[in-house]
């Protein structure tokens, strides 16, 4: 048995070595340096809490709070729901050539950023943008989709691209949880005479709520970390991502790798990782009132 | 006959021994000189590290390469770890940031040493501050010049610009130039360009303005004149006669839209002419100087790539690096840089090569005889990187896109500048 158990240790050494190495440290390392300044090239010298004081009375970052926040409030109901949406189609058994709609659905999610960045930020273009054709079509007045006045403008059409970039993804998800659903329960509720819509919300939905859930919380952790979509969209940090429409995680990349201010790029990521945990406890808090493990 | 034996014995005995010290002397003197080269080739000429290697047969070089954007994400690892390079070259901004936090050797005494400075253009001290330290030499510079398309000027019967203009004259041409239908614009004057280089700062110089002041320790955003500038981009922008973000965007690029046609006018950086030559070879183009400031003067912007040694290498690698630098700097060397055509160098000699070259523009003079009457860097110091970011985010919502006027976004951008400055 002692022999046994001396080998278990032998053997997953190398996993807890990468653990404490390339998990555990980077955690307690960025915590410390948070608390002083250092620059990567010289020793980090102790300044106590200045860099979470400045962090928390700068401007930029409440706008990137705000903006991450309201991101994720357009973002993960739509996503989530149309992700089930489609998923709930793509799992009729009468729907033909469904393999070839599932790629279609999930090509936007293999489609790297920097392509998909450009494409629609062409599409979003204010004078030759194909959206704003389609709206003087009709008659309405064109939209200046990332530079308008209004920052909520400009984070409900990111949050859309988002949208398009991420929906495979929860799809696949989703249509997983599905496909586990017994073909017995649903015909047996067809045959006691129950709706489409009604199979969809009392017995398809119930069954995969812990699938919805778990599409929420990635979600919703996704937003509050988006990166790339902003980047794609607008180009790059030095051509300027303008303070309205800045996010935590483009702050967090241009103070530590550009600017080399680790200490403040360490207390903004934790002041992140705060927020997402107390996002993602409040989820948790619902949970047990509307999904359902039996 | 015994006699000439030992004497022979003797004598190689002698040469034996000089032989063998000779060897551990040379021996000891052999260093190993670590060079980076972000770009890898494409970016420095392998013939003049070849030619280095060459004629340096005590220098082991070993060469770290990579993709430009690979390179400078691992050097500040590399820092970090001590493992970098001993010479290695960057932005100049970003070499002037490393000075002030200790990663590069200042190179003042080498350079009094070894350089006769009136061999060079004064872009040979663009890594210089104020207080006389310089922290890198050029790899090479990149100025800007008025490139204009002829044959857009040609159809307009607008002529052509000339090294005695100034912006009004500019401004004026590119009104002219414009052509409007129906409410679409087909042609613009001028390339309405927002980037720092060939956008918002030559034209807040040319009003008499600045980033920062001499010593740059304080913005001057709060310059009637640095505002006047900016104001007199906006409104090419919003008149029309310059190009707007939708319009380049939409037609595929400043370079796209110069060399169709769709705008006569640019301010073209040195190295984008090798892009004209391969991409649109048939373009009829050339450069003039840039256009004269309200005071009379030309500020000619130029930006630079910039070599470093380490702080932090042994002596023997620094002298290495020296060496190298020294090469570099060289006849040789520099010709080859002129001949490439991606850069211009910093030795004036070189700038037979570039004038004598056959390749549009044909008026190169615009760039070279350009930085020697007016050379400014663009008010670069260690902190450039982040008071420049915060100064094209305000110049985006004013200048380009009209969210804010441009009075409001100088205030901001002072505020802001000032206090980075003040920060360090």
């Amino acid at each position: 048995m002692h022999k046994q158990r001396y080998w278990g240790y032998v053997f997953t050494f190398p996993f807890i070595i990468n653990v404490l190495v390339f998990l555990l440290f980077p955690i307690v390392f960025s915590a410390y340096i948070s608390f002083t300044k250092y620059d990567l090239f010289n020793a980090p010298k102790w300044i106590g809490l200045t860099n979470w004081i400045n962090i928390l009375n700068k401007r930029e970052f409440w706008l990137s709070m705000r903006n991450v926040s309201m991101f994720a409030l357009i973002f993960v109901p739509l996503q989530t729901s149309f992700a089930f949406l489609v998923a709930f189609m793509l799992n009729q058994a009468a729907l033909k050539a469904k393999s070839l709609f599932r790629l279609f659905y999930f090509l936007p999610v293999i489609t790297p950023w920097l392509a998909a960045g450009v494409v629609w930020s062409w599409m979003f273009n204010y004078q030759y943008g194909v959206l704003n054709w389609f709206l003087g079509l009709v008659g309405i007045d064109p939209v200046n989709w990332l530079y308008s006045r209004s920052w909520v403008v400009v984070i409900a059409s990111i949050a859309l691209v988002n949208v398009w970039k991420g929906l495979g993804q929860s799809m696949v998800i989703l249509l997983a949880g599905m496909q586990n659903v017994p073909h017995e329960v649903l015909e047996s509720a067809q045959i006691d005479g129950a709706s489409s819509r009604q199979l969809l919300t009392h017995i398809v939905f119930p069954i995969v709520t812990p699938m919805v859930y778990l599409v929420m919380i990635l979600s919703t952790i996704s937003a509050f970390q988006t990166f790339d979509v902003f980047l794609g969209l607008f180009g790059g940090i030095t051509t300027g991502i303008s303070e309205q429409s800045m996010v935590p995680n483009i702050m967090i990349y241009r103070d530590a790798f550009l600017l080399f201010k680790l200490g403040p790029a360490s207390a903004t990521a934790w002041l992140l990782f705060f927020v997402i945990l107390a996002i993602t406890l409040f989820q948790q808090y619902f949970e047990k009132r509307w999904v359902h493990y039996d | 006959m015994l006699k000439k034996r030992q004497s022979f014995l003797v004598l190689s005995l002698v040469v034996l021994l000089v032989a063998t010290f000779g060897m551990v002397a040379s021996a000891q003197k052999q260093v190993t000189l670590k060079i980076g080269l972000p770009g890898s080739y494409d970016v420095t000429s392998k013939d003049i590290i070849d030619q280095f290697i060459a004629e340096h047969p005590h220098i082991n070089v070993e060469i770290q390469e990579a993709p430009w954007g690979d390179f400078t994400s691992k050097i500040a690892t590399q820092i970090a770890g001590n493992t970098m390079p001993d010479v290695w070259f960057q932005e100049n901004a970003v070499i002037l940031g490393y000075g002030e936090r200790g990663v590069a050797q200042d190179l003042a005494a080498y350079i009094e040493r070894d350089l006769d400075t009136d061999e060079y253009i004064d872009g040979l001290f663009s890594a210089r501050t104020p207080d006389g330290k310089v922290w890198g030499v050029p790899h090479g510079i990149n100025p800007v010049a008025l490139a204009y398309n002829k044959t857009v000027f040609e159809e307009a019967g607008v002529p052509f610009p000339t090294d005695d203009w100034t912006y009004t004259d500019l401004i004026e041409a590119a009104k002219q130039l414009t052509v409007v239908e129906g409410e679409e614009p087909v042609r613009f004057g001028f390339i309405g360009a927002y980037a720092i280089t060939n956008g918002w700062f030559p034209w807040i110089k040319q009003a008499g303005g600045s980033a920062l002041d001499e010593t740059k320790t304080k913005s001057m955003f709060d310059d009637p004149r640095t505002i006047a500038g900016l104001k007199q981009l906006r409104q090419g922008i919003e008149e029309g006669y310059f190009t707007n973000v939708d319009f380049v965007r939409a037609h595929g690029g400043d370079l796209e839209v110069f060399a169709s046609g769709k705008a006569a006018m640019h301010f073209m950086q040195y190295s984008l002419q090798v892009n004209m030559q391969n991409n649109y070879p048939d373009v009829d183009w050339d450069v003039v100087k840039m256009p004269k400031a309200v005071n009379g003067e030309r500020y000619v912007p130029m930006v630079a790539n910039s070599w470093l040694i380490s702080s932090r290498a042994s002596q023997a690698s620094k002298d290495a690096a020296w060496e190298f630098l020294k090469f570099y700097l060289g006849n040789d060397a520099q010709n080859i840089v002129a001949a490439s055509g991606s850069t211009l160098p910093v030795k004036l000699s070189a700038y037979e090569v570039i004038e004598a070259s056959g390749t549009k523009p044909l008026n190169k003079a615009a760039y070279t005889d350009g930085i020697a009457e007016g050379g400014v860097t663009l008010d670069e110091n260690a902190t450039w990187n982040e008071w420049r970011l915060l100064v094209q985010q305000q110049v985006n919502e004013s200048v380009v896109h009209g969210k804010i006027t441009v009075e409001e976004a100088a205030a901001e951008i002072h505020k802001k500048v000032q206090e980075v400055l003040d920060e360090n």
